[in-house]
C-alpha cells in the first residue's frame, strides 16, 4: 500500500514537532526517516500509525484519507523501539496475539493460527524458542519476535521506530541486513525511523532526511549522500569540515571571513602533501594523528586558526611519515558550497 | 576466614560484626515487645478458660452478627475499591491530564486523615443535622448508625490500598504494550484483559489482600458512624471493645484472636504472593 502524508503539523505545547510535512512513500518500498533526536521523525511515524493524531493535515493510504481512522482500522504493523513484547506471554503467544484478538468471524482456526505462527517463527529463525518468555531472549531475538508479531496480522504497511536503536553494534549490523533481506522477501511497504545515517543509507530504498520538524530532502541513499540539498543534509550524512568562504565568478575562496558562504569538505576528500600541488591548497599544522582503523585520521590547524580533519589511506600516511606539529599542505578535492542564509 | 564465607556473608558495606549483631538484636527485641508479646497475650487470654469457653464465645448472637457485618462491609468495600483502584491507577499511570497531581493527593487523603475525622465527616454529611439529613429521613434512608454508614466509612479508609499498589507499577510499565496490542487489532477490552491486567495481577492481588485486612480491622471511622447498636451495627473490632468493657475477657479476646488470625493469614498470603511475583519475574513458569 502506498502512503501519502499531506501537510501534517503537530505541536506539543509550544514546540512544533512537525511543520507542514509532505511525504510520499510508494508501494513496496523501504523508506528511512533519518534525523537527529527532536527532528520529529518518531512523531511522524506515530501519526502514520494512528498512535498520535496530527493537529492538521492528512494521511492517505492508497489515496484514501485515513486521518480519522483508528489504529485498529489502519492495519499497520508497528515495531516499537523497546519492542513492547507482552512480557507475560511466550514468544508463540506474542506472535499469535494479533490473530487471536480478531472478531470471531474473521479469526483463523486454532490450527491455522498454529501454522501461521510456526511459519513466522521459522522466518525469524526462532522456532526453537517458541515457549520462551521475552525476558529470556537476547535483544536481537526480541526485536525479531516484535517483527514477526507485527507481520502476523499481514499489515498493509510496516512501521519501525528505531528498530535497532537498543542493540549493540554487531547485532545491529546483522539485523539491518536481515531486515533488508526480509523486506525483499515479504515486500510490504515499510518505513523505519533512525538517527544513524549508516543504517539509513545501507538499508533503505529511499531516505527522508528530517530536521526541526521538516523534511530537508527525500531521495535514494546515493542522491542524499552525493547531492545533498542543504547544508544540514550534507552535515548530517557523515563527517564534515566547515569553512567560511566566498564565491567569485564560479571560483570558491576559502578564508576565515564570514562572507556569506559555507564551504563543506568531507575528511576523506582532502589530500595531504609536503609541497603544494596545483592551485588549490592551504597550509596547516598537524595537531593529532590517530592511525588506528582502516584510514588515518589527521587533525590539523589551518594557518588562519580553524581546526580541520583529514582522513588519508594508511599507505599514504606511511609514505608521508607524518609527525605531530609538522607543517603540511592540504588540497581539497571535493567541495560543497551553500549560501549562508540557507536553513541548516 | 573471610574467604571461607559465601559472598553474601561478606557484604560490600562491611559493618563490623558487633554493629551487625546490635542492629539485629534491636530489631528483634523491638518486634518481640511490640508485636509478638501482644499477639501471644491475645491468644493466651482467649484460651485462658479452655477450648470450650473459647468456642462458646462464638455462640453469642451479637458476636455472630458482628462477624457477619464485618464480612459484609469487606465484601462490599473491597470490590468497590478494586474497581476504583484499577481505574485511578490506569488513569494516573498511563495518561497525562490536568489535575493529575491533585488526584494523587486525594487518593492519599485517607492515609493522612484520622479515621475518626473521616467518620465524623460522614456523620456531619448524612446525619440528622447534616445537609442531607432531612431529605434522607423523609425518604426513610438510614445511613448513619446503620449498615450503609459502616460500609461507606470502610470504603473511605481502604480506598488508597489498591490504587497505591498499582500506581507505581503501571506508571513504570508505560503504554508500549497497550499500544502494541492496539496496532495488532485488539479492542479496548481485549487490551485491558489480555495485556494490562495480566501485567499487574500480582500487585493487584497484593493490594486486595491489604485492602481486605484493613476493611475488616477498621475501628475509628466505623466507630463514629456505627452508634454501637449490639447485634445491628457493631463490627468485629467494635464488638471486641463492647465485650471488653463488659469484663467478658474470654469472648473479647476470642473475637480478637479471629482478627489476629486474619492478620497472620494476610501475612502468609502476602509473602506467598511476593515470592511468586519475584519468582515469575526471574523465571517465568
Amino acid at each position: 500500500m502506498s502512503i501519502a502524508v499531506r501537510k501534517i503539523s503537530k505541536n506539543f505545547g509550544t514546540f512544533a514537532a512537525l511543520d507542514s510535512v509532505d511525504l510520499d512513500i510508494p508501494r513496496g518500498r523501504l523508506v528511512a526517516l533519518l534525523g537527529p533526536s527532536g527532528s520529529g521523525k518518531t512523531t511522524l511515524l506515530r501519526i502514520i500509525a494512528g498512535l498520535e493524531s496530527a493537529d492538521s493535515g492528512s494521511v492517505q493510504f492508497d489515496g484514501e484519507d485515513f486521518s480519522s481512522r483508528s489504529v485498529r482500522d489502519r492495519r499497520v504493523g508497528f515495531v516499537f523501539q523497546h519492542y513492547a513484547l507482552f512480557r507475560h506471554m511466550t514468544v508463540f503467544e506474542n506472535v499469535a496475539f494479533g490473530l487471536r484478538v480478531r472478531p470471531r468471524g474473521t479469526r483463523p482456526s486454532p490450527q491455522r493460527i498454529r501454522e501461521r505462527v510456526t511459519e513466522l517463527l521459522e522466518l525469524i529463525q526462532l522456532q526453537n524458542q517458541a515457549q520462551r518468555f521475552p525476558s529470556q531472549l537476547s535483544g536481537g531475538q526480541r526485536q525479531r519476535v516484535a517483527l514477526a508479531r507485527a507481520l502476523a496480522v499481514e499489515p498493509s504497511v510496516l512501521l519501525l521506530d528505531e528498530p535497532f536503536g537498543a542493540l549493540d553494534a554487531k547485532v545491529r549490523l546483522e539485523l539491518r541486513r536481515w531486515l533488508r533481506q526480509l523486506h525483499d522477501e515479504v515486500g510490504v511497504t515499510s518505513v523505519f525511523v533512525t538517527h544513524d545515517q549508516d543504517e539509513a543509507l545501507e538499508v533503505a530504498d529511499q531516505v527522508a532526511v528530517m530536521n526541526g520538524g521538516r523534511i530537508e530532502q527525500v531521495g535514494t541513499p546515493d542522491e542524499v549522500y552525493h547531492r545533498p540539498a542543504s547544508s544540514f543534509v550534507y552535515n548530517f550524512l557523515g563527517n564534515v569540515n566547515l569553512f567560511h568562504g566566498r564565491v567569485d565568478d564560479g571560483t570558491t575562496y576559502i578564508n576565515n571571513e564570514e562572507t556569506g558562504h559555507l564551504v563543506f569538505v568531507r575528511p576523506h576528500s582532502m589530500e595531504i602533501a609536503r609541497q603544494p600541488a596545483g592551485p588549490n591548497y592551504f597550509r596547516a599544522t598537524t595537531k593529532h594523528i590517530n592511525a588506528a582503523g582502516p584510514s588515518v585520521k589527521v587533525e590539523a590547524i589551518t594557518d588562519w586558526g580553524a581546526p580541520v580533519h583529514v582522513e588519508i589511506p594508511q599507505e599514504r600516511f606511511r609514505a608521508l611519515a607524518l609527525l605531530k606539529g609538522e607543517e603540511i599542505f592540504i588540497m581539497p578535492r571535493d567541495l560543497a558550497v551553500f549560501s549562508n542564509d540557507q536553513r541548516h | 576466614m573471610v574467604n571461607a564465607l559465601p559472598a553474601s556473608a561478606a557484604p560490600a558495606v562491611g559493618e563490623s560484626r558487633g554493629v551487625r549483631t546490635l542492629l539485629i538484636a534491636i530489631s528483634v527485641v523491638f518486634l518481640a515487645i511490640f508485636l509478638l508479646a501482644p499477639l501471644a497475650v491475645v491468644f493466651a487470654e482467649a484460651f485462658a478458660q479452655g477450648l470450650a469457653a473459647y468456642f462458646n464465645s462464638f455462640t453469642n448472637p451479637d458476636t455472630l452478627a458482628a462477624i457477619r457485618l464485618t464480612l459484609l462491609a469487606a465484601v462490599i468495600a473491597v470490590p468497590c475499591n478494586l474497581v476504583f483502584g484499577v481505574c485511578a491507577a490506569w488513569a494516573i499511570g498511563k495518561f497525562e491530564f490536568f489535575g493529575k497531581s491533585g488526584l494523587i493527593a486525594l487518593i492519599d487523603l485517607p492515609f493522612s486523615v484520622s479515621p475518626v475525622v473521616a467518620g465524623l465527616t460522614y456523620v456531619l454529611l448524612f446525619g440528622a443535622q447534616g445537609p442531607l439529613g432531612p431529605w434522607l429521613a423523609a425518604h426513610n434512608v438510614h445511613i448513619i448508625f446503620a449498615v450503609p454508614g459502616i460500609v461507606l466509612a470502610t470504603v473511605f479508609v481502604t480506598f488508597p490500598f489498591i490504587a497505591r499498589e498499582l500506581l507505581p507499577l503501571m506508571a513504570a510499565q508505560g503504554n508500549d504494550e497497550e499500544e502494541a496490542a492496539l496496532t495488532l487489532g485488539a479492542n479496548g477490552l481485549q487490551t485491558f484483559f489480555k495485556v494490562t491486567l495480566p501485567n499487574v495481577k500480582w500487585a493487584l492481588l497484593y493490594g486486595v489482600i491489604l485492602c481486605n485486612a484493613r476493611a475488616m480491622g477498621e475501628f475509628g471511622a466505623v466507630s463514629v458512624v456505627s452508634g454501637h447498636i449490639r447485634g445491628l451495627t457493631n463490627t468485629m473490632p467494635l464488638q471486641i471493645e463492647v465485650l471488653y468493657n463488659d469484663y467478658a475477657f474470654v469472648p473479647a479476646f476470642a473475637v480478637a484472636s479471629l482478627l489476629a488470625l486474619l492478620a497472620l493469614a494476610t501475612l502468609v498470603i502476602k509473602s506467598a504472593v511476593e515470592w511468586r511475583a519475584a519468582n515469575v519475574k526471574e523465571k517465568p513458569a
